[in-house]
């Protein structure tokens, strides 16, 4: 990529950054009057002098904008000095909390849902990297849209990220005499993104979600109706493109039409997994909580599985994997900032969107959640926009029990928010973590994928925007 | 100088030094790939790879790397397209497609793709 377009893509990165924080500053210190009551105010007051300062988003909008442009445009110094940066820089906000504030209530709540989002992820990775899929099939566009919608679904079981990586190496390799880069983007939309909307295990936001108190079925009970015209509308695309391209010369290889899995204690341990994610005192009352440990159940039984799932895997399925630790190191030591960052973000929002309650409706939040899911990882943006739904109705998100009562009492606006954060992070190359797992393997496979803007101006814009619009129109507008 | 054949038949070992790779042949290298790079371009005027060719052996520098050892894990390989020397790099039957693993000891496995990986041209 030209110099000039990385200059100029960094300025509006950080000049639209900037612009968000300046209005937070800005109305973080000019409030407009409340008419209701002098309590109301006195009250307002109270609070606002518990609010960080708004200066503290600063190392959060570092962080983000370092994740957005690190792998893309100085990959090689980013590879080397992200777990560094990501420490320092949610050590300010950590040292800001105990010192300044005097605070560490919502440093050990993040702390807690920090390692419950690094255990579900890690386990599913690992468990999901043991299992070999081999199909034996001639592509075609109707076998490669089933397999798509089959990704799509089991997305919700074991994750975009597990999904993700138990399928694109067989879907390469039944495509491998005619694979073009639309065949993995479509991937990228259907099964790395919005084919997990319909559960928390689906999509990293979804869970970030459940741990804050949204109830497990809810997603699927209120989205599944906008997930399935969806997913079928990106298929059939898909299959109008890939009818164009059907190879009528002999193929390569000859296919006996087995399809052919290996690692079945993994699936064992995918299902211990799932099982897992209700061991939760919350969820089920006999369950013990270890409080004030930062962990429970759940996440010693999600951790043992990766251990677990690596130690007895077959190394020829972690060869032909190419299995390796890094996506997942990266992830750990990425939403360590993350988590830590966006503490300050998460109660600065909820304060402001109290403030201008009357002017956020579902399609705003639709719409805001979605752009900011497509540039910056999706997980962070749905907490921040689920924050500021909540404080516009005068809740907290950092109390499960407001956040359940929000669900069940509005749930246009989680559902817009939730629908928003899933889809649209199959907007770019960033906006979610398999995204870019997914190219790195194809890439790997020998497929040169477009750049950064040729994914967007080719594939994401012209493709996914207009079913977004549709879906707005119908069920948000 | 060996051949690729007789290097995969006798199951020859090339080397590793930091950056650098020894393989006990010489061939064309139609593409490469390692880590997230996928390399075509190996032209003198590419600043991340440079293949040298010695009468026994030949070096290839990945420049973009320090240390192999440090971005290459245990189930991760080195893969790259190759034509024999003096073979008809236009055949598509004359590509070979290999994988190169880094073993302890600086030693790199020679090895051709195995039916599971893959590694389109």
């Amino acid at each position: 990529m030209q110099l000039n377009s990385r200059i100029l893509l960094l300025v509006f990165t950080l000049s639209f950054l900037l612009l968000t924080s300046q209005d937070l500053l800005a109305s973080g210190y000019d409030q407009p009057e409340d008419s209701t009551s002098i309590v109301t105010s006195i009250e307002k007051n109270h609070a606002e002098e518990h609010l960080p300062s708004a200066f503290m988003v600063i190392p959060f909008i570092i962080l983000l904008a370092m994740i957005a442009t690190g792998p893309l445009f100085y990959h090689h110094f980013w590879e080397k000095n992200y777990p560094i940066i990501a420490i320092i820089l949610g050590l300010i906000t950590v040292i800001y909390y105990l010192i300044f504030l005097n605070e560490t209530h919502s440093l050990l709540h993040t702390a807690a849902e920090y390692l419950s989002f690094i255990a579900l992820l890690s386990s599913l990775f690992v468990a999901s990297g043991g299992i070999l899929i081999r199909i034996e099939k001639k592509s075609t566009p109707w076998l490669n849209a089933g397999i798509l919608l089959f990704g799509a679904v089991i997305a919700n079981i074991i994750g975009t990220t597990g999904a993700s990586m138990l399928l694109i190496r067989p879907f390469i390799k039944i495509n491998q005499d005619r694979i073009k880069p639309y065949h993995i983007i479509f991937f990228i939309f259907l099964v790395s993104n919005v084919g997990g909307a319909l559960t928390p295990i689906g999509d990293p936001p979804l869970f970030l979600g459940f741990l804050r108190g949204v109830e497990f079925f809810w997603v699927i009970k209120h989205v599944w109706y906008i997930w399935l015209p969806t997913i079928l509308l990106i298929a059939a695309v898909f299959v109008l493109i890939d009818s164009r391209n059907v190879n009528k010369d002999e193929p390569s290889e000859k296919f006996s039409g087995k399809i052919e899995f290996k690692g079945m204690k993994n699936v064992f341990y995918l299902l211990i997994i799932v099982i897992s994610v209700f061991i939760d005192p919350a969820v089920i009352s006999w369950v013990p909580s270890l409080s004030p440990l930062p962990i429970g159940i759940r996440e010693i039984i999600m951790f043992s599985m990766v251990y677990i799932a690596f130690k007895t895997a077959d190394k020829n399925i972690l060869k032909a994997n190419e299995f390796d630790f890094e996506p997942i190191k990266e992830v750990a030591y990425l939403f360590i900032g993350i988590f830590a960052t966006m503490i300050p973000a998460l109660q600065l929002i909820s304060h402001e969107a109290n403030v201008y309650r009357e002017s956020l409706t579902p399609g705003i939040f639709y719409w805001a959640t979605g752009v900011l899911s497509s540039f910056l990882d999706n997980a962070p943006t749905y907490l921040n926009f689920l924050s500021a739904a909540l404080g516009k109705e005068g809740m907290n998100v950092s109390l499960p029990i407001e956040v359940a009562k929000f669900a069940q009492d509005f749930p246009i606006y989680l559902s817009s928010i939730s629908v928003a954060a899933v889809f649209f992070g199959a907007m770019t190359y960033i906006g979610n973590g398999p995204n870019f797992m997914v190219k790195s393997i194809s890439e790997r496979s020998g497929i040169k994928m477009p750049s950064f803007f040729g994914y967007m101006i080719k594939y994401s814009i012209p493709v996914l925007i207009p079913i977004y619009i549709l879906v707005w129109l119908v069920f948000y507008f | 100088m060996k051949s690729i054949k007789d290097v995969l038949k006798e199951k020859k070992t090339g080397l590793y030094y930091g950056n650098r790779v020894l393989l006990p042949f010489s061939c064309h290298i139609l593409k490469l790939n390692i880590e997230n790079d996928l390399i075509t371009d190996f032209s003198p005027s590419h600043k991340g790879v440079h293949v040298s060719e010695n009468p026994d052996f030949m070096e290839i520098y990945f420049y973009d790397y320090k240390n192999l050892a440090d971005v290459i894990s245990e189930y991760e390989v080195i893969k790259m397209i190759v034509v024999e020397k003096g073979k008809d790099v236009f055949h598509s039957k004359n590509h070979i497609t290999l994988d190169l693993r880094l073993e302890d000891d600086h030693i790199v496995k020679i090895e051709e793709l195995g039916e599971n990986q893959i590694f389109i041209e």
